[in-house]
């Protein structure tokens, strides 16, 4: 539901097809497989509890369909898109 | 004998209510030198000691990140803290103990606050607080900040960890996986055997494995610093061979790691049915259809509110300047001191108070919407939108305020957490068209487009939104470029704000508004006194003592004329009428003649008192002109003539500066309609007209006025919120290039093409 356009980003140990948070649709759950981007947002994220293997939860989209809200460790949590795009997930039950 | 205290703590995790049930109102509010970063302050005495306790930025860690943990962390390693209290959400533990992790390796006596403890229960979760406090080697006060439930205990372990040797003792590390602790030891050693001052060697040890570039700095000085960066990278190296990542991501998930181990041991999630109410809320608030119309709705309430509630107390307010002004008047004999009294500083000054009413109830409904949690709901509604100038969605708050007032718009930019967005957001906030502007649009656009007045007024304020966006855009890509933060924005659950918490914050940044911009409009208007006051003697080309001379002489004379003709009449009148029944003061005839005088009388008077007023203000107006204000206005009219402006506009524009209201006023006294001219006044609209300027030099006379810096008061928070005179005067120039360029292609292009001349 929300594609992105722009070319994705490039992570170090998952390829091109995988699964990204934001191809979570509202309501899926994921769990973290590994944060790309600068080095200040990944450690932004892991010390936020984004850690590897960390349970995350598309709670809904904003009504302009951009940032994402997300609950992780029990709370709640927003990120844009184009940030969510940088976090490969394993989709879990 | 005192004690300094520190509060951290995870943003939204309740510190300022702890440190406001610990403080009452003894606070002061400044900033961290050097930094735009609130620095809050204050004490209190507990068994005759004195506790002073500055309430640090809420921070996630303490990595400086951002300008708030920079400070945080500077502080606490400067060693002027003698206790740091840390308050922990209850309700939130893993992610608030993150930041409890690294300031038990900072090493400072530390008292831990579990804060929210109603709210942790809700959520069916229970704390063993004794066993929480024997892993974390520190003292556990739970406590309900809110309602204020255990703030004397607090208060009672802050005196005991502060005063009593054996409670500072700190008997724990965090422990790191063996291959980390290994390259750990060695750092520490080695900062020990080169630098035994080092009271956290141990901290430092961990932040050279996180690559700190404050720690690394820091280091660098040390004796043999070279030697201990060297091994800091070997031990690097080692680590992210071994662990396939960074040495702060390594770190940061070791610190999880620990925190999850001792959650475990001392936290039992109940299974009880816990309602998350918050989520309830957003299902509304935040909903994908009505969460825009809300927002909107809210929007428009707080609008609605301040204005309408405003007028109230501002029309007594302004009654009350009225009172007093007549009441000085009276009182002094006239002279330059009681012009200065009255003209300069009560009406100066006034003219801003009338408006404390609007910025008090403005930043109550703010306090509320940020107590409550919705503004960081509206951060995430609107960020779409604001990304697209290259802002966090916070940044629609101020935007959205700007069009009431942009002094507490700009100062509301505080809620932005990054300095580069807080710049940007002040820099393009003067263009929201605010209130003060409205009278003069009103005034112009009523003058020369009576019929599509509307219109007018309306596209200007668009064409301020396009200016703003536009601006911002440039500004992004240009000078504030690349400094962006990702967008990282925690949604809190939302609590009901307490009234003490209310009034503290509205007090404040009201507090803030009549102490710098009352001293900045003081001196703005006594300037603009002055400039209208001297030279006290001028010369006129027009006697208007003699021509008011006249002018009475012609209307008295006129009212002689009209007695004697009475007469006249009357007395032919009178000898033709013969009856005896009744007098003749009582005809019929006699009264009509007497009703038709008093008539022309009634006419000619107020023809008189018209026209000696319009004499009066004539004169006001060339008086005006000789005076320095007048001269000033010359000096400038070159530079506007380009435009189509006479030296009206340009006394106009000038005067306009202190505020935008002031041109109305200023048109009023030029164009001799008295000073309290209501917008709508068809002197001003005459003599508008008569001046020779054409509807389009009116359009590119908005224009200019829409864009060019709003006023004194917005300079001054400018300059504060910036805390720069670069951008300051960075956004006067700008906004004043700018309003020049486009109103000049308006009149240039319009004259042109034959546009509304």
């Amino acid at each position: 539901m929300f594609n992105f356009k722009r070319p994705r980003h490039k992570l170090h140990i998952s390829d091109e097809n995988d699964l990204r948070l934001s191809d979570l649709k509202p309501g899926e759950k994921g769990r973290i497989i590994e944060i790309g981007g600068s080095e200040n947002f990944r450690h932004r994220l892991i010390e936020m509890g984004l850690t590897r293997d960390a349970e995350i939860w598309v709670d809904k989209y904003a009504p302009l369909r951009d940032p994402m809200e997300l609950i992780v460790k029990g709370y709640h949590l927003s990120l844009r898109g184009m940030d969510a795009q940088k976090i490969a997930v394993e989709r879990i039950a | 004998m005192n004690f300094n205290i520190a509060i951290a703590g995870n943003p939204n995790c309740g510190k300022t209510t702890i440190f406001n049930a610990l403080t009452g109102a003894k606070q002061r509010v400044g900033n961290w030198p050097g930094v735009t970063v609130e620095k809050k302050s204050g004490h209190y005495n507990h068994a005759d000691i004195k506790f002073d306790v500055i309430d640090l930025p809420g921070t996630y860690s303490l990595a400086a990140f951002s300008a708030e943990e920079t400070v945080v962390r500077q502080y606490l390693e400067n060693d002027e803290a003698d206790v740091v209290v840390n308050i922990i959400d209850a309700s939130n533990l893993e992610r608030n103990l993150f930041l409890t992790t690294q300031l038990i390796e900072l090493g400072k006596p530390l008292v831990l606050v579990l804060n929210m403890m109603d709210m942790a229960h809700e959520k069916g979760l229970q704390i063993d607080v004794d066993t929480l406090a024997t892993l974390l080697g520190a003292p556990v006060v739970p406590v309900v900040g809110r309602t204020g439930e255990g703030i004397d205990l607090l208060k009672e372990k802050i005196l005991r960890v502060s005063t009593e040797i054996s409670m500072k003792a700190r008997s724990i590390d965090i422990s790191y996986p063996r291959d980390i602790e290994i390259e750990i030891e060695k750092l520490h050693q080695l900062i020990q055997e080169n630098d035994v001052n080092d009271k956290h060697s141990r901290w430092t040890s961990i932040k050279l494995l996180e690559s700190d570039k404050q720690s690394r700095d820091e280091v660098r000085l040390h004796n043999n610093g070279t030697d201990i960066l060297g091994q800091a990278k070997v031990s690097i190296d080692k680590i992210e061979g071994l662990f396939k990542d960074t040495g702060r991501a390594v770190i940061s998930l070791a610190r999880y790691g620990f925190i999850q181990g001792a959650l475990r041991e001392c936290v039992v999630e109940s299974l009880v049915d816990s309602v998350d109410y918050s989520r309830q809320i957003d299902r509304v608030l935040t909903n994908r259809w009505l969460g825009l119309p809300i927002f909107g709705l809210f929007m428009w309430l707080m609008f609605k509110l301040t204005y309408d509630i405003g007028s109230i107390p501002m029309d007594w307010i302004d009654t009350g300047l009225v009172a007093l002004m007549n009441f000085i008047s009276d009182l002094l004999p006239d002279s330059m001191f009681a012009s200065l009294l009255v003209d300069g500083v009560i009406g100066g000054v006034g003219a801003i108070a009338v408006f404390l009413p609007n910025i008090f109830i403005l930043f109550s409904i703010i306090a509320v919407l940020e107590d409550s949690g919705y503004m960081a709901r509206v951060a995430f509604i609107m960020d779409r939108v604001m990304h697209n100038i290259g802002l966090h969605g916070k940044a629609f708050i101020p935007m959205i305020m700007g069009f009431g007032c942009n002094v507490p718009a700009i100062m509301g930019t505080r809620i932005l957490e990054s300095r580069r967005d807080r710049i940007l957001t002040v820099l393009i906030n003067p263009f929201m068209s605010c209130s003060a502007r409205l009278p003069v649009y009103v005034l112009v656009a009523g003058a020369f487009f009576p019929e599509n007045a509307a219109t007018v007024i309306f596209s200007m304020y668009i064409l301020g939104i396009i200016a703003a966006i536009g601006s911002g855009k440039l500004f992004s890509r240009t000078i504030l470029k690349g400094m962006s933060k990702p967008f990282v924005l925690e949604l809190p659950p939302y609590q009901r704000p307490t009234l003490r918490s209310l009034i503290l914050h509205t007090w404040e940044r009201g507090y803030l508004f009549i102490q710098k911009m009352g001293t900045v409009i003081l001196v703005g208007s006594v300037i603009i006194w002055v400039l209208g006051y001297f030279p006290t003697e001028v010369e006129l080309d027009r006697d208007y003592g003699v021509e008011r001379t006249t002018l009475t002489q012609h209307y008295d004379s006129g009212l002689m004329d009209l007695e004697s003709k009475f007469k006249k009449s009357v007395e032919k009148d009178r000898s033709g009428y013969h009856s005896e029944m009744i007098a003749y003061e009582s005809s019929s005839s006699y009264l009509e003649l007497h009703e038709q005088l008093e008539l022309l009388k009634d006419e000619l008077s107020s023809e008189k008192s018209k026209q000696l007023y319009n004499l009066r203000q004539q004169e006001i107006g060339d008086i005006t002109e000789q005076k320095w204000i007048g001269r000033v206005g010359k000096i400038f009219e070159p530079i506007v003539r380009p435009l189509g402006f006479t030296w009206r506009e340009s006394v106009a524009l000038i005067t306009g500066f202190v505020a935008k209201e002031i041109v109305v006023s200023t048109y009023g006294v030029l164009f001799g309609v008295g000073e309290d001219v209501d917008e709508g006044s068809r002197g001003v609209i005459s003599g508008l007209r008569s001046s020779g300027m054409t509807p389009l030099v009116a359009l590119s006379f908005l224009v200019f006025t829409l864009l060019y810096t709003p006023c004194l008061a917005t300079v001054a928070a400018i300059k504060r919120e910036t805390g720069t005179w670069a951008y300051t005067l960075f956004s006067i120039a700008y906004s004043l290039g700018l309003a020049y360029s486009l109103a000049f292609a308006v009149t240039y292009f319009g004259r042109m093409f034959n546009w509304l001349s």
